[in-house]
């Protein structure tokens, strides 16, 4: 624990250098305004000087007084002036054209984080590690056609693993209806469509426990193909998604990614609102439903029911998801329930250019005795935490996590460090 | 488990309470300044929006103008007025906010491209003339002729209750 703090203390001074170097944001802003508000002068300038010529023919001027009610009819059928400088069209011209849509683009994100931790757990150690670097890659192939792809390198004791994590072709037809085939993000609940492996987009540092990558309760990964748009409702705002695909594979935590283990194929429905008077707020649920087969012949069928709410402007932020896992065995017909749920807040502070973030989150999961799929799954957490935000694209992160498993046995106390960010 | 629920009702209950009271504020408005016009290419098949109707079109939740016409967002680059009515009033977040938001949108694949940014209002006018399903939003004084000024929320710039100024 006392290496923590000499750790947190070492971050704190450095984050204290790397504010003191950055130049004084509010002048650059400054100077940056005024010569925008040059460049909106001379813009005006000419475009005086470009109208004079054609202000004997064209009557409508009167959209540039300042008090006047442009009217939409007048401005369509009105004529485009005309330049009266030649190198000036060809350069509005030339940046247009850099500007205009081009097929196939490419656009490239990385995530990546680095991470510290010390608990008061028996026979583990505290260390820094280094954490998912993650690479996510955006390509329009046509107006409705698009690519997304996602790739994480991992590090384990003796090799990194890569993993492509989604890579998904979508067809848009129009807002109502995309389709797309490909391995996803499972649509049950918030966190798992929300954030992805970008710990930067997290308020915390890891994911909660019924959503932990390469965790069993969730089906995190989904390979088949989904449906998704909005639903015409008004106010409502709502939108879902519908998919078919291969579930979950011989081991449970890992999808069918070369093909399903049996013949019956996992569904998931998501629906939900963004109520438009509720800007901000998102209500929605989900079901997931899939055969489970083991290796020895014993099949399961599994039930997921989910439900989130997600108050996402940041001040405060809201998110709870509840799950519930159901488990029937087909021979002995024996159902288990597993509900598991967490619950976030956050408040993004009016100081510091709102660049601090506190938070406190409570996770619960439960798994009976009876339960035949997972191994025990158990836990009570609370987790304190601070983000920093230290730029717009990089942050710190402090967590103080207090969590107890199994019954009897001794709570854990731990310090968790890290710096996220994007590039 | 009993406490366990209990617990979370408890949470629950509070949170409820801390959103509802935390968020109680006016909404975005910047100082009051000339309107800022929603200008869109003149094939675009459409002539009022409402303003939430505007910010689905902002926040890339609508995309489509009709399932043949994709939506195109232009955006002033930092500082300029109408970007920060944009910001303040629609989005409703800082500029950080906007980044992140677009980041975020593009990494979840609800979205291929993030908006278009425009430095100057000759580049914003060129552009909604040129690319059919352009949307951008252009001070009211600098609207020139060939553009099509939205209605919002019923309302013309320069009207009373125009909504984005």
């Amino acid at each position: 624990m006392h290496r923590g703090l000499v750790v947190t203390a070492m971050l704190a001074l450095a984050a204290g250098a790397a504010w003191g170097q950055s130049p004084p944001a509010s002048e650059q802003a400054e100077q940056v305004k005024a010569l925008l508000e040059r460049v909106e002068q001379l813009e005006k300038r000419v475009a005086e000087l470009e109208a004079r010529p054609a202000a004997a023919s064209v009557t409508t001027a009167a959209v540039t007084a300042p008090s006047a009610a442009p009217n939409p009819e007048v401005q369509q059928e009105a004529a485009k002036p005309e330049p009266s400088h030649q190198m000036e069209g060809h350069m509005d011209q030339a940046a247009v054209r850099q500007m205009e849509p081009h097929y196939p683009n490419l656009q490239i994100r990385g995530f990546a984080d680095m991470d510290f931790s010390a608990t008061d757990q028996k026979g583990t150690t505290s260390g820094f590690n280094l954490g998912q670097l993650d690479l996510h890659l955006a390509s329009a192939l046509s107006p409705k056609i698009s690519y997304f792809g996602e790739m994480t390198f991992t590090a384990h004791p003796t090799n990194y693993t890569v993993e492509v994590e989604r890579s998904i072709i979508r067809y848009d037809y129009n807002d109502y209806f995309k389709i797309s085939f490909g391995r996803y993000h499972t649509p049950i609940g918030y966190w798992n469509t929300a954030f992805h492996h970008g710990a930067w987009l997290e308020t915390s540092i890891d994911r909660p426990e019924i959503v932990k990558v390469g965790g069993t309760y969730t089906p995190i990964h989904f390979v088949g193909f989904l449906v998704e748009g909005n639903i015409p409702s008004g106010g409502a705002g709502l939108a879902y998604s519908v998919g078919v695909g291969n579930g979950r594979g011989d081991t449970i935590s890992r999808p069918g990614d070369a093909g399903d283990n049996n013949n019956n194929r996992a569904w998931v429905a998501n629906v939900f609102a963004r109520p438009v008077k509720l800007y901000g707020l998102q209500i929605g649920a989900s079901v997931y439903r899939d055969k489970i087969t083991f290796a020895g012949g014993r099949n399961f069928r599994e039930w997921i029911t989910s439900a989130h709410l997600a108050w996402t402007r940041g001040d405060p932020e809201f998110l709870a998801e509840f799950s519930n896992v159901n488990h029937r065995q087909y021979f002995t017909n024996v159902s288990t329930n597993n509900p598991g749920f967490y619950v976030q807040m956050g408040y993004r502070l009016p100081w510091f250019e709102k660049t601090l973030k506190p938070y406190y989150r409570f996770e619960y999961l439960h798994t009976p005795e009876n339960e035949a799929v997972f191994t025990n799954l158990d836990l009570v957490e609370s987790i304190f935490g601070l983000r920093y935000d230290i730029s717009s694209y990089a942050a710190f992160k402090t967590e103080y996590r207090r969590a107890s498993r199994l019954p009897g046995t001794p709570t854990i106390n731990g310090l968790f460090l890290q710096t996220s960010f994007t590039f | 488990m009993k406490m366990t629920y209990k617990r979370l009702a408890a949470i629950l209950w509070t949170a409820c309470l801390m959103c509802t009271l935390l968020s109680w504020r006016a909404e975005g408005q910047t100082s009051r300044g000339t309107d800022i016009a929603v200008v869109v290419n003149p094939d675009t098949p459409i002539s009022d929006l409402s303003l939430a109707d505007v910010r689905k079109v902002l926040l890339g939740e609508r995309q489509y103008w009709s399932s043949k016409l994709p939506v195109v967002l232009l955006i002033r680059a930092p500082v300029a007025r109408e970007r920060d009515v944009v910001l303040k009033v629609i989005y409703q977040m800082s500029e950080d906010q906007f980044k992140q938001y677009w980041v975020a949108k593009i990494f979840r694949a609800e979205a291929a491209t993030p908006p278009k940014i425009v430095y100057s209002n000759d580049m914003q006018y060129e552009l909604v003339t040129a690319m059919p399903g352009a949307i951008a939003f252009v001070d009211a004084r600098n609207v020139r002729p060939g553009l099509k000024v939205l209605r919002v929320d019923g309302h013309l710039p320069g009207e009373a209750n125009y909504p984005l100024r």
